[in-house]
């Protein structure tokens, strides 16, 4: 913690830091009894750090990372990404920071089943506004980074799990993202392909792509370079280890 | 761009995958289109062919009749449901009196009647006898070949000649030579001068048996419904229809004896009298025509609701998976909209093949001469899109405002 900015309400980021949270709050209305899910979460990612969110059900794990992936408007503090201070944009303003600043990798690889690989991975550039000829040679390239460079007119029915997270993450990192945020990405998937996906993990890590991964498994979390858990929608820990 | 072909590979795409509700879906569309295809060539084949036949006749010719009126006359026989017994019949004295006018060429009657015709063994009821003036020819536009028609001396002479059309022909004399052959009309023998072919014109093709002879021979030797001759009048060559019209106005209202403030007791009927009317028929099924389809368009976008609705639901999480990857609800809408507007179409495309292939047929199979003009197609496949996209706004606003925490959640 030594390394973490003193920061202020007011203040501006250091340019390395890629995340930061300050007294991140987010409170849910569920039949007028309010749920305070998250309950001031101050937080800092510099680039290239591999970081894993851990924590059990309820702790608001998954709430964090909605608000860090900009699905989400936070109820109260702040919340800086790459520079930009996003926790008071608008919906459209969230949906292009997704686009241009977070790759998502989910438990259930969330690809479309009637389109083929390269289609699924196009996706970004589609929204993205770039033409289909770069788009098809962006999206063919960022298949063959992830070693699916021929399964590119497959669908995801005609894949392995192993392959389908492949192409997820292919498609996270086609718009060259300032994160990469997976939620439980092994969650559906057997050992051996779990390691696998971690090796990719990694190797991504080590070219210099931040990560930020949330799970409850601590032999996926023991991958990461820091883990912080959280508890009762606050950090509880937050600690590097040795990877 | 790029959305708008990628929307449209979607919608085909689950257009593909669930044939059997989207075939459902697009019934309605498709009926509705086709049924304004069928009418819609119906019609245009028919006005074409109505226009063909008035610019067939001498232009400047007029008509007086007893009674017209546009449109449909239902009458039940009190007085105030039937008008045209006010009215006088046209006599033959105002026929005479008119040709004397010196703004007239020439005035022809015309008098309709039906009855037995015979040749040989040969016998065919209720054949269309019409009593003529020698120029009827003129009138109607047409042709008499082989032979010809009666002269202005065999009319006034009220002579036994007749003039019959190739229907009639080909049922008596089948491929014979009828020209001087004696045929009996209601008893009466006459002798045949001429075969007429009418100007091409609607329905000519299936015109039925037609014998026309002298109008006075008509008189004497045909039972007809008295009292509904009618007139057709060709004003003088340099002289313009109206001082015609004028001058045969004056004339009858003179020898009916009316009052400057009594309205005519006989109709004048010029073609673009005639035109108007046969538009404003026309108008009023063009109108029927559009609320028809109408409803079916309306029927099918009810459809076209219902399965977008499902569809948004079954892909809340590709909608959610979308908006993680920097969809804008700009982008989801018109996805959606796209999808509904491909679905209609595809609708409309159908029911205008189907349409037009039933035109098609129908102007070879029978005499209706359908045509299908260009601008229905565009009206039909516009009308379809705008269906599509009208009923798909409410289901895809709904996609668009999905919250994609909860959409990427949805199981």
């Amino acid at each position: 913690m030594s390394l973490a900015q003193q920061f202020r309400t007011g203040d501006t980021p250091l340019p390395d830091i890629i995340i930061l949270t300050h007294k991140l709050a987010r409170a849910y209305d569920m039949g007028g009894e309010v749920v305070r899910a998250l309950r001031g979460v101050s937080l800092q990612i510099r680039r290239n750090e591999y970081v894993a969110i851990m924590g059990p059900s309820g702790s608001g794990k998954s709430t964090l990372m909605n608000l860090i992936g900009c699905l989400d408007t936070p109820t109260g503090g702040e919340y800086w990404l790459n520079g930009q201070k996003v926790s008071d944009l608008g919906d459209d303003a969230l949906a292009r920071i997704r686009n241009k600043e977070i790759g998502f990798v989910f438990q259930t690889f969330n690809l479309l089943p009637r389109a083929t690989a390269l289609h699924n991975v196009e996706l970004p550039l589609i929204y993205a506004g770039l033409g289909a000829k770069e788009r098809r040679a962006q999206a063919a390239q960022a298949l063959e980074r992830v070693g699916l460079g021929d399964r590119m007119e497959h669908r995801p029915n005609e894949l392995s799990g192993g392959q389908r997270q492949r192409v997820a993450i292919a498609r996270a990192l086609v718009n060259d993202p300032s994160i990469l945020l997976a939620d439980e990405p092994t969650g559906n998937l057997d050992s051996a392909t779990s390691g696998e996906i971690m090796e990719v993990f990694g190797a991504l890590h080590r070219q210099g792509q931040t990560v930020v991964m949330v799970t409850h498994e601590h032999d996926i979390a023991a991958h990461a370079a820091r883990v912080v858990t959280l508890r009762d929608g606050l950090v509880a820990t937050d600690q590097r280890q040795a990877a | 761009m790029t959305q708008l072909f990628e929307g449209i590979g979607i919608a085909l795409g689950s257009l593909r995958g669930n044939k059997a509700r989207a075939a459902l879906t697009i019934l309605g569309i498709a009926i509705g289109v086709m049924v304004v295809m069928i009418i819609a060539s119906m019609i245009s084949g028919i006005n074409r062919s109505v226009q063909h036949t008035f610019e067939s006749i001498a232009p400047r010719t007029f008509l007086v009749w007893r009674w017209f009126q546009a449109g449909v006359n239902i009458s039940d026989g009190s007085e105030e449901t039937s008008p045209w017994r006010r009215n006088p019949a046209i006599s033959g004295e105002e026929a005479d009196r008119i040709a004397l006018l010196p703004s007239v060429r020439y005035v022809t009657r015309r008098d309709e009647s039906s009855a037995r015709v015979e040749f040989g063994d040969l016998a065919l009821e209720s054949v269309n006898i019409s009593g003529l003036s020698s120029q009827w020819v003129e009138v109607n536009g047409g042709d008499v070949y082989p032979g010809r028609t009666f002269t202005r001396l065999e009319d006034l002479a009220n002579s036994r000649v007749v003039v019959i059309n190739k229907k009639l022909e080909a049922q008596l004399f089948r491929g014979r030579d009828p020209i001087g052959h004696t045929i009996k009309i209601a008893g009466v023998p006459f002798e045949v001068i001429g075969v007429y072919t009418p100007a091409p014109s609607l329905f000519s093709g299936a015109s039925p048996p037609f014998a026309g002879i002298p109008h006075g021979a008509f008189e004497k030797y045909v039972p007809f419904w008295k009292g509904w001759m009618k007139l057709a009048i060709a004003p003088v060559e340099d002289v313009p229809q109206q001082q015609a019209i004028d001058e045969v106005t004056a004339l009858l209202r003179s020898m009916r004896s009316l009052k400057p403030a009594q309205e005519n007791t006989f109709s004048i009927i010029t073609q673009d009298k005639l035109l108007d009317t046969w538009q404003q028929v026309t108008g009023v099924f063009f109108l029927v025509m559009i609320a028809l389809s109408s409803i079916g368009l309306m029927v099918g976008g009810v459809g076209v609701v219902a399965i977008m609705m499902i569809s948004v639901t079954e892909r809340t999480r590709e909608i959610g998976v979308r908006k993680a990857l920097g969809a804008t609800k700009r982008e989801i809408l018109w996805q959606f909209l796209v999808e509904a507007a491909t679905l209609t179409l595809v609708g409309g495309a159908i029911g205008m093949l189907v349409g037009g292939t039933v035109a098609w047929v129908l102007s070879k199979a029978t005499p209706i001469p359908a045509y299908v003009p260009i601008w229905s197609i565009v009206v039909a496949l516009a009308a379809s899109v705008l269906t599509g996209i009208g009923f798909g706004l409410y289901p895809a606003n709904r996609a668009a405002r999905l919250d994609p925490v909860e959409a990427l959640r949805y199981e």
